[in-house]
């Protein structure tokens, strides 16, 4: 790849730039500063929109009734019950109980505390889910 | 290039690196005095992989890695190059903190392997859960730390909090807070010798592990996995798992095509210190193997764009890859030949 041919199509770094490398007018290989490339914004948007939509389906179900808010935190800071059980230092069996909206309610004050340290969450944030949807 | 400085007024150049891992161990030299670009660490400590693991997932990405193991390029360069250092983890973050601040302390740069999610500087789209990343703490500020992150243009602030959090993450691959600093470096290193070993341990590394998932055989492995896909999986999931190689080769920091370009910058850069035109020609055929992993990475997005219109390309995509893979063999197999006959 020539220096001229390194992709700088779409700004979606966020005003940072990638370092990659090409080679230069004398076939010498040097650091280019890249703005991104098309295929990587459709491989990562693809991923990333897929998080998100699934985001979305749980917090609907979360306003239903049908799962706990934890199970939206959870998901939105990108966890499974597996690594949220052991970050919080909570039986995965326990977690999983406590995605229905019935347990979770009835949750000690002690147990809500070590997920929303977990999560990074205040008490406050832990029991509820926002109204409306959030972009990611 | 911006310059900083330590905790005991050390001036620090700042590098914008491709990869994060060879671009902190390239820091770790440059800061004790020994210049090596990243492409040449990248060399000497045999990054350059094929691994497809899709038993293990990052936030519900199957790994195909294109690197050797995290951890893996700072071991071997160190060890390559002759520079005395030290690798810690620990069970108590309390005392994984102290520990960083009290070397900090002492004006030495130090290495992290933290997980993504929880850096506060990346912008949302890049921030998911794989515990891999690695970045150079240069000294304490009243915020939190000072940090170099190779694949940034400039160095950040990261409060000590959020710090902690990336150090101690949960999940798969856990870092443990793994902490690692060279304490000490041979001023003169036998550059040679050492680039000579790490392309003799890449081409055992690609050609002769003896599991269907690594080096070409793992490439063949997931080619087939892929022109499979449609049949198997549903088109929905064979695109995302065209997806999930895609990012793993371009969208993870490689410098381009998986790091094959960056491979073939340090075979340039051993050329002319061995002084071999054998080694020049293979920079440029690594080079033309980087096209056409370029060629597979639109050929897959492409696919992943056009939804139903394209069906039969999984079979092109897959054929893409097992050119690429017919390429590597030959390739590696050339360099075994070359790097062998200069061992001395």
């Amino acid at each position: 790849m020539k220096v001229n041919e390194v992709p700088q199509d779409i700004t979606y770094y966020e005003g940072e730039k990638r370092a990659c490398y090409a080679l230069n007018d004398e076939g010498k290989y040097v650091v280019v500063k890249s703005t991104g490339w098309e295929a990587e914004d459709i491989a990562n948007g693809l991923a990333v929109t897929e998080l998100a939509a699934h985001l979305e389906e749980t917090r609907k179900a979360v306003l239903e009734g049908k799962k706990s808010p934890l199970c939206y935190h959870m998901e939105r800071r990108q966890m499974n019950a597996d690594i949220l059980g052991k970050s919080a230092g909570i039986a995965v069996f326990r977690v999983k109980r406590h995605f229905r909206p019935e347990n979770f309610s009835k949750l000690k004050a002690s147990v809500l505390e070590r997920y929303a340290q977990a999560l990074a969450v205040s008490l406050v944030e832990l029991k509820t889910v926002p109204p409306s949807s959030q972009g990611r | 290039m911006t310059t900083e400085h330590t905790a005991t007024g050390k001036p620090y150049v700042h590098y914008h690196a491709a990869h994060c891992e060879s671009g902190v161990t390239s820091a770790f030299f440059r800061d004790k005095g020994v210049d090596i670009s990243e492409p040449m660490v990248f060399g000497i400590g045999s990054g350059i992989f094929f691994g497809y693991l899709p038993f293990l997932k990052a936030a519900g990405m199957r790994v195909s890695t294109f690197r050797s193991q995290p951890g893996a390029i700072f071991r071997k360069v160190a060890r390559r190059l002759d520079g005395d250092f030290v690798v810690k983890t620990y069970r108590n973050p309390q005392k994984g903190m102290d520990e960083l601040r009290r070397v900090l302390k002492t004006g030495q740069i130090v290495g992290l392997k933290t997980n993504l999610y929880w850096l506060p500087y990346f912008s949302e789209r890049f921030r998911f859960n794989f515990s891999g990343h690695n970045l150079i703490v240069l000294r304490e500020t009243k915020e939190g730390f000072r940090i170099s992150d190779p694949t940034l243009e400039h160095p950040v602030d990261c409060p000590a909090a959020d710090l902690e959090r990336a150090r101690f993450a949960r999940g798969p691959m856990e870092s443990h807070g793994y902490m690692y600093y060279l304490k000490s470096v041979n001023p003169h290193p036998d550059l040679r010798q050492a680039c000579i070993k790490g392309m003799i341990d890449s081409c055992n590394l690609m050609l002769r592990i003896p599991l269907p998932i690594f080096g070409i055989r793992g490439i063949r492995f997931q080619a087939r996995k892929i022109i499979d896909s449609p049949d198997k999986l549903g088109f929905n999931e064979a695109c995302r798992l065209l997806a999930d190689v895609i990012r793993w080769l371009e969208d993870t920091g490689t410098g381009g095509a998986g790091f094959r370009y960056m491979y073939a910058a340090f075979l340039q850069e051993a050329a002319e210190l061995l002084r071999s035109a054998e080694l020049a020609g293979l920079s440029e055929e690594m080079t033309a193997i980087g096209h056409d992993w370029r060629k597979f990475s639109l050929a897959a997005t492409r696919i992943i764009k056009q939804r139903k219109q394209f069906e039969q390309t999984f079979a092109e995509a897959g054929g893409l890859m097992h050119g690429c893979a017919d390429r590597e063999e030959k390739f590696f197999k050339n360099l075994r030949k070359v790097a062998g006959k200069m061992k001395v």
